[in-house]
């Protein structure tokens, strides 16, 4: 738990601070502080709606706090393969009638939620917002502090605010550029593996990472979600980017980037130059390894989208890699769009086709197989190459799968050639 | 507040309890099992096969740093609360603090030096509210960082649930008409 043994009132103040101070209507607030922070926005997800309504109504409560700030986000069920899932459908739509709940985004409505928000600017640079869901540190990809609460938000749908603990913020500076073909996800699994085994001598449990430096000012929208991504699982409190991507209006937003001065915990820096293309190996995002150690590895399944990789840019360039191509005998392809709009936009400028004409399955906009396997799974002793959010046991269906993680390039290469490639060289680097 | 003063026998760990495998086995996350019935005879099988024989209600965990590290699945955290157990350790991951906190459990975190303090079998009293601690068995004393007062409070009132409880006791204007709560 963090203490406030070492504050400095003289010091400026870090993003986290001022969104977190704005929120609680305090003037200055301090890591290691409690407050109690009333959101923007409050978003669930389907997976978790009817328990959340079944806690509180076994408490008693008919009525949630703050219902117009509430939303129902439909991602991780989103083509009722099964009756219960109808049944949790329907339930959920009366839930959210008798809540009167804010905004409800239905099945093909939106999208996934952690990335809908952010196109439709319903998430905005500036904004603080509870969420049932961990990934919710996407939005710091537009400078949205976005506390992922897990059970607890029951607690925020009943008094409209958590107790918070202000955390500490670690800087990352990012400098330089990345090399061709490699990709965000790569740095994220770098930075991830470097966190979890201490390479930085730097602490990241319920630590908000912030992104600096002159490297982010090349990185659009979908490679600062997939660096916030990539991250979360460590248990990091958030992830921020210290500027506004390009395209995202900051109109009216309200103060929040950090301060010059801001104190910060502790600093690292990682020259993006140095990048080569990573898989993170079955067990998690950190256990990031080169692709050249894992090239030749046969492959079943492949898939492209979930919250980390499901922005438009990250199809395009899949779709780069696999235009004129089919896929790898016995590989399946899902292709999960993030988002309906996303989705369009592939359909209307003819991205879509590619991976059609590749033999690739596309799938309807949400978390696609990364949502415990409920369409597209891995079977048992299969092996997969996705660019899903997390690669633990069982993430996607069976236990004994193997599943690997790499960003969009390496698994369009990989679903060519049938097995792990590295996409710089997909075709020659294949031991077959 | 209430002082927070629980007693009860030792069990000692070490370093890196897992949540998964080591507290609790995993296929009860991945089947979202929430009866502490059903949990309680699981609790650290996975470190210790005899523990459930052992182990009565108010016990304590004393453990090393990380305690109950890994993803944060409350299971654990649902069986030690239903048997009103406590927990001293070095360290544990905040995510997995503020699950012990939500399930209303009394945790002393920064407890440097509690393996030498206790052994397994050994009785103590803990006042989390200034965090002294006495070893019955011994008849020594130690001091450890007291329980934050946000966290004791927490355990003192149930939980979340219990606080949720209390809410809506000072906001009756959210609770449900009978009619509804029925359907």
């Amino acid at each position: 738990m963090p203490t406030r043994a070492s504050v400095d009132h003289r010091a400026g103040l870090t993003a986290t601070q001022k969104i977190l101070a704005r929120a609680s209507g305090l003037a200055r607030v301090e890591p290691g502080e409690v407050i109690h922070p009333r959101p923007e926005l409050i978003i669930i997800h389907d997976g978790y709606v009817e328990t959340a309504y079944q806690q509180l109504a076994s408490l008693g409560y008919g009525r949630v706090r703050d219902p117009e700030r509430l939303v129902f986000v439909t991602d991780h069920e989103v083509a009722y393969a099964t009756q219960r899932a109808v049944e949790r459908g329907r339930s959920i739509r009366r839930i959210a009638k008798s809540w009167e709940v804010g905004r409800m985004f239905d099945v093909g409505r939106g999208g996934h939620g952690h990335l809908f928000p952010m196109e439709m600017g319903l998430v905005r640079p500036g904004m603080f917002l509870f969420c049932y869901d961990m990934h919710c540190t996407n939005f710091g990809a537009v400078g949205a502090l976005a506390m992922g609460v897990g059970t607890e938000i029951t607690a925020v749908l009943a008094t409209g605010t958590l107790w918070t603990i202000v955390p500490h913020t670690v800087h990352v500076r990012l400098e330089g550029a990345m090399p061709a073909g490699t990709h965000a996800r790569d740095v994220g699994f770098l930075l991830a593996k470097g966190f979890a085994e201490g390479t930085w001598n730097v602490d990241c449990d319920y630590r908000v990472i912030e992104f600096g430096g002159t490297g982010i000012s090349r990185l659009d929208l979908a490679s600062r979600v997939a660096l916030c991504s990539s991250i979360t699982e460590l248990g990091v409190a958030n992830v921020l980017f210290a500027a506004p991507p390009p395209g995202i209006d900051t109109a009216g937003a309200p103060d929040y980037l950090s301060d010059a001065d801001a104190a910060y915990e502790a600093r690292v820096s990682f020259d993006l130059s140095t990048v080569e293309p990573q898989v993170a190996l079955p067990g998690g995002p950190e256990r990031a390894a080169p692709v050249t150690s894992v090239a030749g590895q046969r492959i079943d399944h492949a898939f492209l989208g979930s919250c980390g990789s499901g922005m438009y840019q990250d199809f395009v360039d899949a779709a780069a890699l696999l235009r004129g191509h089919a896929l790898a005998d016995g590989v399946r392809l899902f292709v999960v769009p993030g988002t309906t709009q996303t989705a369009r936009r592939l359909a209307d400028e003819g991205v879509a086709q590619v991976f059609l004409d590749a033999g690739a399955v596309v799938l309807p906009p949400g978390c696609g197989p990364c949502a415990g396997g409920m369409m597209g799974p891995l079977g048992s002793g299969e092996v997969s190459i996705s660019t899903a959010a997390t690669n633990h046991e069982a993430r996607f269906g069976a236990k004994d799968g193997a599943a690997y993680l790499g960003s969009p390039l390496t698994v369009a290469a990989s679903a060519i050639a049938g097995q792990i490639v590295d996409p710089r060289v997909p075709w020659g680097s294949a031991r077959r | 507040m209430t002082p927070l003063v629980r007693r009860g026998r030792c069990h000692v760990f070490g370093d890196q309890v897992p949540l998964d495998e080591g507290v609790m086995p995993f296929r009860f996350a991945i089947e979202r099992v929430t009866d502490p019935k059903a949990l309680i005879p699981h609790l650290f099988e996975g470190m210790d096969p005899g523990f459930r024989e052992r182990v009565k209600p108010g016990d304590f965990v004393i453990a090393g740093r990380d305690f109950a590290c890994g993803k944060p699945h409350v299971q654990g955290f649902i069986a030690m609360a239903a048997l009103k157990m406590s927990v001293l350790c070095v360290s544990m991951p905040y995510k997995a603090m503020r699950r012990t906190a939500a399930e209303g459990l009394a945790v002393l975190v920064g407890c440097e030096g509690a393996a030498a303090f206790v052994g397994t079998g050994d009785e103590i009293e803990v006042d989390f509210s200034t965090g002294e601690a006495r070893n019955l068995s011994r008849a020594t004393t130690a001091r450890f960082p007291a329980m934050p007062p946000i966290l004791r409070e927490l355990a003192g009132n149930g939980g979340m649930r219990g606080v949720l409880a209390a809410w809506l006791r000072d906001h009756p204007e959210q609770a449900a008409a009978k009619e509804a709560a029925k359907a």
